[in-house]
């Protein structure tokens, strides 16, 4: 189908959702091209919930957002980006190192992230939020996907992958296993995307 | 230097009646006071200036009614200053007798003002307290309180505000209101100058006032006790030649030397040669002349009445839910608001107490980071708030006080919400969301990060204060000093993918050979066989990076980074020290 045919045009509406296409819904690029052909317009959604699942922390889980959230946080008149409850303390100059600018990254410390996340989802003032959690109930994130559509940002939830079978209503959900290069991405969940396993890598062996 | 307490009828001295036009003669040319040329003779001041000279500020200051001085105290500079309640209680009951307030200077203490009692007894300032006694045996001494002139002071700058909105306080003794606009109103200078007086009288403080053209000359002819009006400029000069020097509070070796030349008043000073004036007795004191006879600008700076909401509402019924509290509350912000608005201000700093039958005030400031007018989202902070304290018993009254009020500038809100398709970005939505997280988890649990140029790890970052603001503007110029550098980058270093674009102040290759996540302390690993070990053996993947630096202040570090994989696959940052013996560390997680 050539893109000039007032179908395909008609079809381009962010309005009309056709399960199995990509819709061309707001996204923000991964960075990751192999990635960002298997996600639904291309990308990381630009507002909703996506549940990263992980065996462990440390396996690379940030370097997978790293992109886009630079992205997010060098757009002009950019929001928060919100970190809630880290489970260290960010390093800054390698945050930097990968294009985040740092004056619209917000740390929160908190033992109980669930409820700074929901502000930082619902209160418009971000683009992007991040939280690591270990128990969220399943209404629980209904409420953050609800908050999120309300506060148009994007959230990214860590979670274990002993989670992986349990119901979620987030807009995406990523299962991540390490890789010798980089990771094994699994879409588990992704209205209108492709199923199936990814790999991505990043430079971890450093350049001499 | 102590400032000298001129009482009104203390400071006459042989007035030289000479006049100054009559005066000048052949040395005009040359004298400090050049002739002003005639056309300037007609002009219309620009200004005209009320001072008020308190002579008995240091006995009416003791007399302040205690709430007066309370007030001040919540946020006064002289907080730590309080006296304590003996003292105060004791110049309360001497008011009855004799007062003298001393001041101690050089291991004596001195009578530095006295009232009438004991000025009929002989008391005098500048007396030793010792020969003050031997005159009036029931002489009460009261040591200076300067909080409460201070607040005296205030009180009645505070009051003058409906006779000119331009005010500035002359501390220790004096104010002075620029009334020039102000004339017409109130019918006159003399008329306006006796409601001065009344006013001040009523606020229980007696004053000296005098109205000239330049504020040093009505100050000088305030604290000289000579009330004269004068509007005119050409005529200032004649009617202050007569004021003694002393008014004008120049320091005593000046006044010494000036007065061994035989210059005791305003007019001799001003008739004296410009030049040997400037060298002898200091330019400062040349300026002050110039200021005095109008030539030179002098900048006052203007008085800011404080003003605060406080407001309480006692309860028919106790309250024992944080919801009826709320309630309270809710209907104390909306009357905060109305104030607020009505003065296009708001507060960032709001106290909620909270009255209890026994049990001490429950007590919560709202610390906020822009002034806020609005009372629904006063309202929802002080929920978040309300929800996780525990009242001790049921509460009986509500007060809110707020901080000073802050100007606040008028914002149109945008069409668009941020994020929307042409939507304004960081806005009210942003400052608010800080403060919501600051109000339930408290506020050094949110903070931002910024670089410091360092080589040590562990110092090569700081917790920054949040900018909701300014940092648009900020990352816009980075992202274009970002794109440039990039550019010029991609040329030489063809390995950086373009999806990393690095930040201007870090080296790309940073990004893969620093850690995302760095542990507060070094945390040693057990070793075997000389390697590490975390969970397992570690498997290291590049070659050593040597960091060592510091020595300079003696936290001085030398250190052989590697980066490691544990078994799990996990990505860790170690090192090793240089010295003995040799311990590995684990410093960080590459995320």
């Amino acid at each position: 189908m050539s893109y000039d045919s007032p179908l395909a045009r008609l079809l381009e509406h962010p309005g009309i959702w056709r399960g199995r296409s990509m819709a061309a819904v707001d996204v923000v690029p991964t960075g990751f091209p192999d990635l960002d052909r298997s996600l639904p317009g291309g990308g990381w959604p630009r507002v909703g919930l996506v549940e990263i699942l992980i065996p462990r922390l440390g396996i690379g889980e940030l370097y997978l957002l790293l992109p886009a959230i630079a992205r997010l946080t060098r757009q002009p008149s950019a929001r928060w980006c919100a970190w809630i409850a880290p489970p260290f303390q960010p390093f800054a100059p390698a945050l930097a190192a990968h294009g985040l600018t740092l004056e619209r990254l917000l740390i929160a410390r908190t033992r109980s992230p669930l409820w700074a996340f929901e502000q930082a989802l619902g209160s418009n003032a971000c683009d992007a939020s991040l939280t690591w959690v270990r128990r969220v109930h399943a209404r629980e994130i209904r409420r953050l996907q609800l908050a999120a559509e309300r506060g148009r940002t994007l959230g990214f939830m860590f979670r274990s992958m002993r989670a992986a079978q349990e119901a979620s209503s987030a807009t995406l959900r990523v299962l991540l296993q390490p890789a010798v290069q980089g990771a094994h991405v699994t879409l588990l969940k992704s209205r209108g995307g492709l199923r199936g396993s990814i790999e991505v890598s990043w430079s971890v062996v450093p350049e001499k | 230097m102590r400032p000298r307490l001129v009482p009104a009828n203390a400071a006459q001295q042989p007035a030289l009646q000479k006049s100054l036009d009559e005066g000048l003669g052949e040395g005009a040319r040359q004298a400090v006071l050049l002739d002003a040329p005639d056309a300037s003779r007609h002009i219309k001041p620009k200004e005209l200036w009320i001072a008020i000279h308190l002579p008995w500020i240091a006995l009416e200051a003791l007399r302040l009614e205690e709430s007066n001085v309370a007030r001040d105290i919540t946020a006064g500079p002289f907080e730590s200053l309080a006296a304590s309640n003996d003292s105060r209680r004791e110049a309360r009951t001497a008011l009855s007798r004799p007062v003298a307030v001393v001041e101690i200077e050089a291991r004596a203490q001195y009578v530095i003002a006295a009232d009438e009692a004991a000025h009929r007894a002989g008391v005098r300032p500048g007396m030793t307290l010792a020969s003050a006694l031997a005159l009036l045996p029931e002489l009460q001494a009261q040591p200076r309180d300067l909080r409460r002139e201070q607040a005296l002071l205030e009180q009645l700058a505070t009051r003058a505000l409906r006779f000119t909105s331009r005010v500035s306080l002359v501390p220790p003794d004096g104010l002075l209101l620029e009334v020039k606009g102000s004339l017409k109103l109130f019918g006159g200078a003399k008329k306006l100058g006796r409601a001065v007086i009344q006013d001040c009288r009523e606020a229980g403080a007696r004053v000296a006032i005098a109205l000239a053209p330049t504020p040093l000359a009505a100050l000088a002819g305030a604290r000289a006790g000579q009330s004269f009006i004068v509007v005119d400029p050409a005529k200032l000069v004649g009617r202050i030649g007569d004021v003694p020097l002393l008014a004008l509070r120049w320091p005593l070796d000046i006044l010494d030397r000036l007065e061994k030349v035989g210059v005791r008043s305003i007019g001799e000073a001003l008739r004296l040669p410009r030049a040997g004036f400037a060298r002898r007795f200091g330019k400062e004191s040349l300026a002050m002349l110039d200021q005095l006879a109008g030539r030179g600008a002098d900048l006052r700076k203007e008085f800011r009445a404080r003003e605060r909401f406080r407001k309480r509402r006692d309860l028919t019924y106790e309250i024992e839910h944080h919801e009826g509290v709320l309630e309270v509350l809710g209907s104390l912000l909306q009357e905060l608001e109305k104030f607020l608005r009505g003065r296009q201000s708001g507060v960032t700093r709001l106290e909620c107490r909270l009255k209890h039958r026994h049990a001490p005030v429950t007590r919560y400031v709202l610390k906020l980071a822009a002034p806020e007018v609005d009372a629904e989202r006063l309202k929802a902070l002080f929920s978040e708030r309300l929800s996780t304290l525990a009242l001790p018993e049921p509460v009986r009254a509500c007060e809110l006080r707020s901080g000073n009020l802050i100007a606040r500038a008028l914002q149109a809100e945008s069409l668009w919400r941020p994020g929307e398709h042409g939507g304004g970005g960081v806005g009210v939505e942003s400052s608010a969301f800080i403060e919501l997280l600051r109000a339930r988890l408290g506020a050094d649990a949110v903070h931002g990060v910024q670089l410091f140029a360092e080589h040590r790890p562990e110092a090569a970052w700081r917790v920054a204060e949040l900018e909701a603001h300014e940092a648009t503007t900020r990352s816009r110029a980075t992202q274009a000093h970002a794109k440039k550098s990039s550019a010029k980058r991609s040329e030489t270093q063809a390995k950086v993918s373009s999806t990393h674009t690095a930040h201007p102040e870090q080296p790309p290759w940073l990004a893969f050979r620093r850690p995302l996540w760095l542990l507060p302390e070094p945390q040693p690993l057990s070793e075997r066989n000389h390697l590490p070990c975390y969970r397992g053996p570690l498997h290291l993947s590049a070659e050593p990076e040597r960091i060592e630096t510091g020595w300079w202040d003696g936290k001085d570090i030398s250190r052989d980074y590697y980066q490691a994989t544990d078994v799990r696959g996990v990505k860790l940052w170690i090192f090793r020290e240089c010295a003995d013996p040799h311990t590995w560390f684990l410093h960080g997680f590459f995320g």
